[in-house]
């Protein structure tokens, strides 16, 4: 028996997910076509490294794609998987944070010698001279200047100005009260736009 | 919303001038009020350049990376178990006949339940009684075993060997040699060919 195949097109994103939890192979690719460019893009300029990028938007598509049936269809498919990929990269970024030696030395030094030669800055947002020429190479100045704010504003001026996406829905991906949302994109605004002041200068 | 007088634009009129939805005498404001007009189009063009980032795509093969990971459900065990669920749902009859079905099930779980827990002292006389009658029926079997073997023919031959130390040594030596001579044997025919085999190209 010929398999019939479904007009993409004219299916939404819920459609999409309940031929998907039908155990239809093409819904899952379907949904994964219909994402894997403004997840990654989001991961990307959220990380600034395209390896670790792809492989946090390949993590983010395997849980959201694993987890289909906790889906809940009252939400945005497109705020579910932003969702995910989201904390996905705000994980990494704490865990890289976290591995990022001191100024000061070690936690752990217990005297002074130890706490000075552990004393090493390899700072999480500091960038390094091949993000330098990463960010010219996408576009320059409000690439690094978008790089360098912080995680959260990243993510909501990236999910407004980039993808488009409503305040309402960005509250709902980030797990945030509208006006914090507002803020944070003012806010982020203000700091790009004092960050390519400086560039101008 | 009214403009309080002396107010400048908010981020939420900024957005709104943005968005082309600001209200008139907002507008009039910001026409007048070069601070505003200012971080308006300061504005507008950080949300310009933004918005003409490069589009951005992971590699060709990223569909299948994920999908390598990813577990598609069998379509034909959620068919069967679509078709299950319409079938005993289909009817009233059906769904009458499901319901009675389930209730007897967990009336006869629930009742079981319920008499083991007021009939504790019979549960336990019936298992002493099925233990007893275990033990004896197992030491009778025992018994029946061995004077079966006592009257087979070869029993006093065996026993005469055994009698015999010399005889029960050599007899040992020759089972040895024989257990001995099958194992090699065995390893023989189960060994791989060293020499390939022509019908057996891979």
């Amino acid at each position: 028996m010929a398999s019939r195949r479904p007009d993409w097109g004219g299916l939404s994103d819920h459609e999409v997910v309940l031929l998907a939890r039908a155990g239809q192979e093409s819904a899952y690719r379907e949904l994964i076509r219909r994402y894997e460019r403004p997840v990654f893009a989001l991961l990307f300029r959220m990380v600034r490294d395209r390896e670790l990028a792809e492989d946090l938007a390949q993590e983010t598509f395997v849980k959201a794609l694993n987890a289909i049936d906790s889906y809940r269809p009252e939400f945005k498919f497109s705020s579910w998987i932003f969702k995910i990929g989201n904390n996905t990269a705000i994980d990494h970024l704490r865990r890289r944070e976290l591995d990022t030696l001191s100024l000061d030395g070690s936690p752990h030094a217990e005297t002074p010698e130890a706490m000075q030669a552990t004393a090493l800055q390899i700072g999480a947002r500091q960038e390094s001279p091949l993000d330098t020429v990463e960010a010219k190479e996408l576009g320059g100045a409000i690439e690094a200047a978008i790089g360098s704010l912080r995680p959260e504003y990243r993510s909501c001026i990236l999910l407004r100005h980039v993808e488009g996406r409503p305040y309402e829905e960005i509250a709902e991906i980030l797990n945030l009260p509208l006006g914090t949302v507002k803020t944070y994109i003012h806010r982020a605004r203000n700091e790009l736009r004092q960050s390519l002041a400086h560039l101008k200068e | 919303m009214t403009r309080p007088s002396g107010a400048h634009l908010s981020p939420d009129e900024i957005d709104s001038w943005l968005a082309g939805t600001l209200a008139q005498e907002w507008q009039q404001h910001l026409d007048q009020c070069q601070i505003c007009l200012e971080r308006a189009h300061g504005e507008r063009e950080i949300v310009e350049q933004i918005g003409a980032l490069p589009l951005m795509s992971p590699a060709a093969d990223f569909a299948d990376r994920v999908m390598a990971s990813v577990v598609v459900p069998d379509p034909f065990a959620i068919r069967s178990l679509q078709a299950t669920q319409r079938r005993l749902l289909a009817t009233p009859r059906s769904l009458a006949v499901a319901a009675s079905l389930t209730l007897l099930l967990l009336g006869s779980m629930a009742g079981s339940i319920a008499w083991s827990l007021t009939h504790q002292e019979t549960i336990a006389s019936i298992g002493s009684w099925f233990l007893a009658q275990g033990g004896q029926v197992a030491w009778l079997s025992l018994r029946g075993l061995a004077s079966n073997l006592i009257e087979q023919p070869w029993y006093h031959g065996i026993r005469t060997l055994v009698d015999n130390p010399v005889r029960l040594a050599l007899g040992s030596a020759l089972a040895s040699l024989a257990y001995l001579g099958g194992v090699f044997a065995l390893r023989r025919l189960l060994a791989l060919p060293t020499q390939q085999v022509a019908h057996a190209g891979i």
